[in-house]
């Protein structure tokens, strides 16, 4: 007796495993998250990318209601983090931070894997970093303008945190825009970077505003413009460079949410409101300022546009710069 | 003057609260195991528990994670000597000789010198810390990119004394070096170099993974391949305190390699890195018995693990008093503060002056439980290694790997230390020192950042490297010793040290 009443209970269990199991996938959906979510980031950890998807990605777990792991995978001029995304199932359980550089920079540079264009698919907007323009002990100038006369000579050099940076684009933009010619000199990071400024062995940097804050508020670094269409709340007095006299010059570094192309429409909603959410939160709000960002809200349509607008205006700078690698 | 003792008792009376005494010591203990354990770093670490400081108040969290790292330098030590690997990459110098002291029974004596050698280092690093913080800073930036172009010019002129063989052989390791740094983007043009068109070589080769994998497989392959070299370490320990004449002898050791170390600490670009070499360079140029290098001589131990634990504290300097980070581990250090919602910068000391001497009073602190947690634990290890090496040997690859896999999630990584071990091998079978090659590759991509970088800031004018009075006077000591080195009379005595040897 016992013994068949344990195959009955043996059978039984089977029976709830197979219905499980069909039923998973249906759930699954249904259900979104019911498993970790990797979050990509194409930097190292520590970096500032990794700030941001940070901050975003803890508050995301309690909107989403589900665990939202990040995972770094630098490497290949944060091209790798693109492949691994597109590659990745297009499930809603791998996603990517995208940000300025590796989604619309990049293309023009390098011969890709994957085109962040075509292989992933845009979810939502997260934040927006403008750059700041700082000059060093090297240059006695006071304003964006006396730069760009100061830059006439032909004689100035700015460093950046490396080729195809934000930082090296951001300047060469503001070159361009302002019709100055300035030698460019790469360095590995922005810290290094914004330690010759300091030294007064370069002088001036288009930098992100976390890797020069102390050094502007401390006086040892002078800025000169934020390079965004608004000023950045924790330097009120720093001008936009709009406002500094060069026109039409705006270069930021933004970071939105992305996954591989083909997800569920559900899953993408869930995650687009989610989003919306996390940006809502002052907690999050602050932390960003912390990291230089302010939250930008975008659906998917409307980040997709802004990003197909960011592609050109970067390939024209690429082209004219001709930093092309290939 | 006065004003520093009453800062660092400031600091102290941080540092000294029953929270932040447990969490230095925390950070220690994760530290010195992080440290022995080959291939896992500080950087992987550090990284991993940033986002557990976030429920600690600033000071305890970077009280923390300040302990890991300098931690890490001693802990890198004990296994460099015990097994020949450097737990550290920082500690590939400190396993030329100090291995071969514990082959010859004088594992302790070397563990010894290593423990007191870094505790005395580490308490000058924070006195040089408090009281020279800002003129260190100062000295710092006056490194541009041509002055530090000719300090590693001077460095690699050096450098040639690490080789205890052939003179030829130690070049062209070194020159092998130089070109394996060059591997990857081209910094400028972003073009690739020697990647074979291979991903994983894109961002050029990680020194970890040349380190873990020369030296670390490459060690355990050629364990595998000689049995009766390998037991040599496990038989005798030897007496672990030194006596009073080899304190009294290799204490000029300890306090050049504090002063080398403390220097080259401030430099950004990781200048820490090169403390260990150029002491070892010193101690061999001025010793009496240059023949015993490479062959255990205890100052070839004592001055360079002084000038690792050195240089890991003074490079917190440029980020204290600055907000810069001259390497990784510091760069994640920021990260730490920004976290906490505090601006890395000059003003730091202003307005967080409990952070700032409290961190610093932490770190003698942490020095001292260092030495306090190593020495008896140097028993456990030497346990360990009593573990037969069909167990140790596959531990240590399994650290290695998951070690050399944490650095960017990457398998690739691994492949490529596996490669490397192949390659250590061969060296040794055919008697190429693998430390020359170590340095070149060090300085290597520095030489060719800043040489650049200085050609582009002059727009492209070589009289630069002499323009600057520093730069000139690095080149000048360069040529110098270069002269001296190839004057025949120096060549023949040189070849008699080789001969010997």
């Amino acid at each position: 007796m016992p013994m068949k009443f344990t195959r009955r209970v043996a059978l039984a269990l089977c029976g709830v495993a197979l219905t499980m199991s069909v039923a998973a996938p249906v759930m699954a959906e249904e259900a979104y998250p019911s498993k970790p979510i990797t979050l990509v980031v194409s930097y190292a950890a520590g970096g500032g990318t990794d700030a941001i998807a940070r901050v975003f990605a803890a508050r995301l777990e309690k909107a989403l209601g589900g665990r939202v792991i990040v995972e770094n995978r630098p490497g290949a001029a944060a091209n790798l983090g693109t492949e691994v995304a597109a590659a990745a199932d297009p499930d809603g359980y791998t996603l990517l931070i995208g940000n300025q550089g590796p989604m619309v920079v990049n293309p023009h540079i390098f011969k890709l894997k994957a085109d962040p264009g075509t292989d992933l698919d845009p979810i939502a907007m997260i934040a927006d970093a403008s750059l700041v323009v700082v000059v060093g002990p090297s240059l006695k100038v006071n304003t964006l303008g006396e730069l760009v006369e100061a830059a006439k000579s032909g004689e100035l050099v700015y460093g950046s945190a490396g080729n195809a940076s934000a930082s090296h684009l951001g300047a060469l933009l503001l070159g361009q825009t302002a019709g100055i010619k300035v030698r460019h000199v790469p360095y590995k990071g922005a810290g290094p970077a914004v330690n010759d400024l300091v030294g007064g062995h370069i002088d001036f940097m288009v930098t992100t505003i976390p890797s020069a804050i102390g050094l502007i508020e401390s006086g040892t670094l002078k800025a000169l413009a934020v390079t965004g269409d608004k000023r950045f709340a924790s330097l009120p007095d720093v001008p936009t460079a709009i406002e500094a006299g060069v026109p039409g010059y705006t270069a930021s570094a933004w970071y939105g949410l992305v996954g591989p192309k083909g997800m569920p429409a559900e899953v993408k909603s869930k995650l687009e409101a989610a989003t919306t959410e996390t940006l809502s939160d002052a907690d999050v709000l602050d932390k960003l300022k912390n990291d230089g960002a302010v939250p930008s809200a975008m659906g998917p349509q409307a980040f997709a546009d802004f990003m197909a607008k960011e592609r050109a205006r970067w390939g024209d700078v690429v082209k004219a710069a001709d930093i092309k690698v290939e | 003057m006065l004003d520093v003792f009453i800062n660092l008792g400031l600091g102290m009376t941080v540092a000294f609260t029953l929270q932040n005494i447990a969490l230095c010591f925390l950070g220690c203990l994760i530290g010195t195991l992080v440290g022995v354990l080959p291939g896992v770093g500080p950087v992987a670490t550090i990284a991993i528990l940033l986002p557990v400081t976030l429920s600690l108040d600033p000071t305890g969290s970077l009280i923390m994670l300040a302990g890991i790292y300098y931690g890490a330098q001693y802990g890198g030590s004990t296994t460099a000597i015990l097994v020949n690997i450097p737990g550290e990459a920082t500690a590939v110098v400190t396993a030329i000789d100090g291995h071969k002291m514990a082959q010859k029974g004088q594992a302790g004596l070397a563990l010894g010198l290593a423990a007191i050698g870094s505790f005395f280092a580490g308490t000058v690093a924070t006195i040089v810390i408090a009281a020279l913080g800002v003129p260190m800073t100062r000295m710092g930036l006056l490194f541009g990119p041509t002055e530090y172009f000719s300090l590693m010019i001077m460095g690699l002129v050096f450098a040639v004394v690490l080789a205890h063989g052939s003179l030829l052989k130690a070049v062209s390791m070194i020159l092998v070096g130089v070109l394996l740094s060059c591997v990857g983007a081209d910094m400028e043009t972003g073009r690739e170099r020697m990647t074979f068109g291979l991903e994983m070589l894109q961002d050029g080769i990680e020194f970890v993974v040349l380190a873990m994998g020369i030296f670390g497989f490459g060690e355990i392959f050629k364990n595998l391949a000689d049995p009766e070299a390998r037991d040599v370490v496990r038989s005798r320990i030897g007496r672990l305190w030194p006596t009073l004449k080899e304190l009294k002898d290799n204490f000029p050791a300890i306090l050049r390699g504090t002063f080398l170390g403390s220097v080259l600490g401030v430099l950004p670009g990781n200048g820490a890195i090169l403390g260990p070499f150029a002491s070892y360079a010193v101690e061999k140029r001025i010793s009496k018995r240059p023949q015993d290098f490479g062959h255990g001589a205890p100052a070839a131990v004592a001055g360079p693990e002084s000038a690792n634990n050195a240089g890991a504290q003074t490079s917190f300097i440029p980020l204290l008093t600055l907000g810069l980070p001259p390497n990784a581990v510091m760069a994640l250090m920021v990260g730490a503060m920004m976290i906490q919602g505090i601006v890395p910068g000059p003003q730091v000391i202003e307005r967080n002056p409990e952070l700032f001497w409290g961190l610093i009073a932490s770190m003698w602190i942490g020095n001292l439980m260092l030495v306090i947690i190593n020495l008896p634990l140097i028993g456990l290890w030497v346990k360990l290694l009593r573990v037969p090496y069909r167990l140790l040997f596959p531990a240590i690859v399994c650290f290695c790997c998951i070690g050399l896999y944490s650095i960017a999630n990457d398998a690739a990584q691994v492949m490529m230390a596996a490669l490397f071990g192949i390659i250590g091998y061969a060296l040794y079978k055919l008697e190429f020192e693998p430390a020359p090659l170590a340095l070149g590759f060090v300085l290597g991509r520095l030489l060719e950042e800043k040489l650049r970088q200085s050609l582009i800031i002059s727009g492209g004018s070589p009289l630069t490297f002499l323009q600057s009075p520093l730069s000139a006077i690095l080149l000048a000591i360069a040529a110098m010793a270069l002269v001296i080195a190839i004057s025949p009379s120096m060549r023949r005595n040189r070849d008699e040290v080789f001969k010997e040897a």
